[in-house]
């Protein structure tokens, strides 16, 4: 289980050590604008993107507020179409799911779409150690389960990986390919993992996908992808399973179709996903193909403890990576440094949420509440405000470290004394712009080696803000 | 794991319910699912007419598909056959038992019945509908259109009724439902497979096929 212990808790050494990773620092260079550029592009292609983010976020809302009720209508469409439904309140029993399944249907060899919940619920590592051997096939997740890591974005697992290190990696792992085969272009790499999963598809007894979206209405679970691997891995296994969290749920089509609208825009950029399969049950008697068995995993892990409270709407999330995209956080340190599965501002509330607060609540912190990802959110999820929340509970645990609470204390000592307060800013302010001489800018400050040592410390410009206010600049 | 699903409904519906009290829950999920409220539709997603066409055959070239129009059906068979060659692909097809492609004189072109292979260098499917709001292509599985066929061939060859365009996902869906069908699963299909996961640069040809090519059949014949 080693890939799984989060090591959230230690943000900031992992941070530190991010920043001063040379290859990690070239290909988030690499993907950093792209994301954004795209999405911005596609948002302003498409007038109503507004009204559409409203129309998503109100169908979740009301999902949320009857969850249990479309979860029983899900069910039972489930059922009718000849599908099964497993409940699993935790990440084990999830895994002991998965397993079960696997002896049952004597799988040597399971295939993987890309699944967070998967992630999760760390059904590689538990396979493999019972003897099960786990592929991954899109192309992201193949490369990094060839470097024994985990993703570090969760639509661009492999986002962390120059071209240099995959080709590096395929060589090594793809032995029985010619040695001086020509890998020179990216499309050589994409099409020698397209021949070696290939194979494996068909090898498989067992595959297993996530689900973007569940329909109460029909009893589909719904995959959204571009590669294509997903709909293989469903398709040709005896076994399908589907890993989804209770929150998946849409009420009808419709309803899906809205969701998607927002998803690929807000993801990639795209207008729409090349694949957006509904799939339920197990093939049909009439079915060439399919598979013969279909089974539903329901995971809670935590979701139902977030309902009717600060967090609830965090459920409302979509996966589409916009928020982690547009974080400056994110885009200096990447994925791993957050220490578990979900980077980024929304694994910043997630986390603590499904792994506790004394593991996950250094997370919230990681963040200079610029507001992007809440401004970018399709599902106008309020992400800043629940980042705050979590500080505060960690506080009030007194899970803080001592210097930051004792700092907090004195700075609210000083701030429940406007007139001390005022005098005290006024006084710094001054002695700052006395040290920064002409320059305007301080290199380096006692107390604040954490700022100075990667950037100068702006000088105060002009007076106080009470100052100026009441010279009457206003 | 009856009793795990017992404890998850319980904590999922007293949060629900006190969170959220309301005394016609059920009812309003009922009517609901019945009745699904349609929200503002984008403009994209309403054209009309020739205009409908354009926009779809438009939506799909953007998508890095190719498009061809065949006037009828009769036409099919000569249209796919210059296709292969222009492709330099083998002179043989995969297909369903699409109702469509029965009594087709196939000419040179060698066809064979059945779901898709490990090799499959050409298919052929029917989508029952196309969406012009986003050029996607909807085919539903089963023995006609077997869903292997939409990922296993390395170029996937689609068939669309130019009268089974909408406009967009509310026309689309009404008229799925006025059809009555219910597959295993519906796959909508916009373009050629695709993965930018090595070095963030899109390339074609994932896992699924590497080229998408679509016949447009006018007329409304067939």
């Amino acid at each position: 289980m080693s890939l799984h212990e989060p090591t959230t808790p230690a943000f900031k050494a992992n941070a530190r050590r991010a920043l001063d990773d040379e290859n990690l620092q070239l290909a988030l260079r690499g993907g950093r604008n792209g994301f954004v550029s795209k999405r911005a592009a596609a948002r302003d292609k498409l007038p109503e993107f507004d009204d559409l983010r409203d129309q998503a976020r109100d169908i979740k809302n009301h999902v949320l507020a009857n969850l249990d009720l479309y979860l029983e209508e899900y069910e039972k469409k489930v059922v009718e179409s000849g599908g099964h439904v497993h409940w699993a309140e935790t990440a084990e029993d999830a895994r002991n799911i998965v397993l079960d399944i696997c002896r049952k249907a004597d799988a040597k060899i399971v295939n993987k779409g890309k699944t967070m919940i998967s992630e999760e619920c760390g059904i590689n590592d538990f396979l493999a150690d019972n003897g099960i051997k786990p592929v991954e096939t899109d192309l992201g997740e193949y490369i990094i389960q060839l470097r024994g890591e985990v993703p570090s974005h969760i639509i661009a697992p492999a986002i962390h990986v120059t071209v240099d290190q995959v080709r590096a990696d395929f060589r090594k792992a793809h032995t029985h390919l010619p040695e001086d085969r020509d890998l020179t272009e990216l499309i050589s790499l994409q099409r020698e993992a397209r021949g070696v999963l290939r194979e494996k598809y068909f090898e498989a007894e067992v595959g297993i996908t996530g689900a973007n979206m569940l329909i109460a209405e029909t009893g589909h679970s719904v995959i959204v992808t571009n590669e294509g691997n997903g709909d293989l891995s469903q398709s040709l296994p005896r076994v399908h399973i589907v890993m989804a969290s209770l929150e998946k749920i849409v009420p009808t089509l419709d309803d899906a179709s809205t969701i998607l609208r927002v998803l690929a825009r807000s993801a990639t950029g795209q207008e729409t996903a090349v694949y957006n399969t509904c799939s339920k049950g197990p093939r049909r008697a009439e079915d060439p193909d399919g598979p013969e068995e279909y089974h539903v995993i329901l995971l809670d892990n935590g979701r139902s403890n977030m309902l009717g409270t600060e967090f609830e709407e965090m459920l409302r999330c979509i996966r589409c990576g916009a928020c982690m995209n547009h974080c400056p956080v994110y885009q200096s340190v990447g994925g791993h440094a957050y220490g578990w599965v979900y980077p980024g501002p929304m694994g910043a509330v997630l986390t603590p949420s499904l792994i506790g607060v004394e593991q996950g609540g250094q997370l919230p912190n990681a963040s200079t509440f610029c507001g992007r990802c809440a401004e970018v959110c399709p599902m106008r999820i309020p992400l800043p405000k629940m980042m705050r929340s979590w500080r505060a509970r960690e506080f009030e645990k007194r899970l803080t470290p001592s210097a930051v609470r004792q700092g907090l204390g004195l700075w609210a000592w000083f701030a429940k004394r406007p007139w001390v307060y005022r005098r005290a800013t006024a006084v710094g302010a001054a002695a700052l712009r006395a040290m920064s001489g002409s320059k305007g800018r301080i290199a380096s400050l006692p107390l604040a080696g954490g700022w100075t040592g990667q950037r100068d410390f702006p000088a105060p410009q002009g007076g106080t803000f009470m100052a100026q206010w009441k010279a009457g600049k206003r | 794991m009856s009793a795990a699903r017992d404890r998850i409904l319980a904590r999922v519906r007293s949060a629900a319910t006190d969170a959220h009290p309301s005394a016609d829950r059920e009812v309003q999920v009922a009517s609901r699912l019945a009745k699904p409220p349609s929200g503002p539709a984008p403009h994209q997603a309403s054209s009309r007419g020739s205009a409908r066409v354009t926009q779809f055959m438009n939506k799909l070239g953007a998508v890095e598909a190719t498009i061809s129009r065949v006037p009828d059906l009769s036409r099919l068979p000569a249209s796919l056959a210059h296709e292969l060659r222009n492709r330099n692909l083998p002179a043989a097809i995969r297909t369903g038992t699409d109702p469509m492609f029965k009594g087709l004189d196939w000419g040179a072109i060698e066809p064979s019945v059945g779901p898709g292979r490990m090799e499959e260098p050409a298919t052929l499917s029917r989508a029952e509908f196309g969406l012009a709001e986003l050029g996607t292509l909807v085919l539903a599985s089963g023995p006609e259109n077997p869903v292997t066929l939409t990922f296993l061939g390395e170029t996937h060859f689609v068939v669309l009724r130019e009268a089974d365009i909408r406009a967009g996902f509310e026309d689309f869906w009404a008229s799925w439902r006025e059809r009555g069908l219910d597959p295993r699963t519906i796959n909508m299909v916009t373009g050629p497979s695709r993965s930018a996961d090595i070095g963030q640069t899109l390339q074609l040809g994932a896992h699924g096929p590497v080229a998408l090519h679509v016949f447009l059949l006018g007329g409304g014949n067939g």
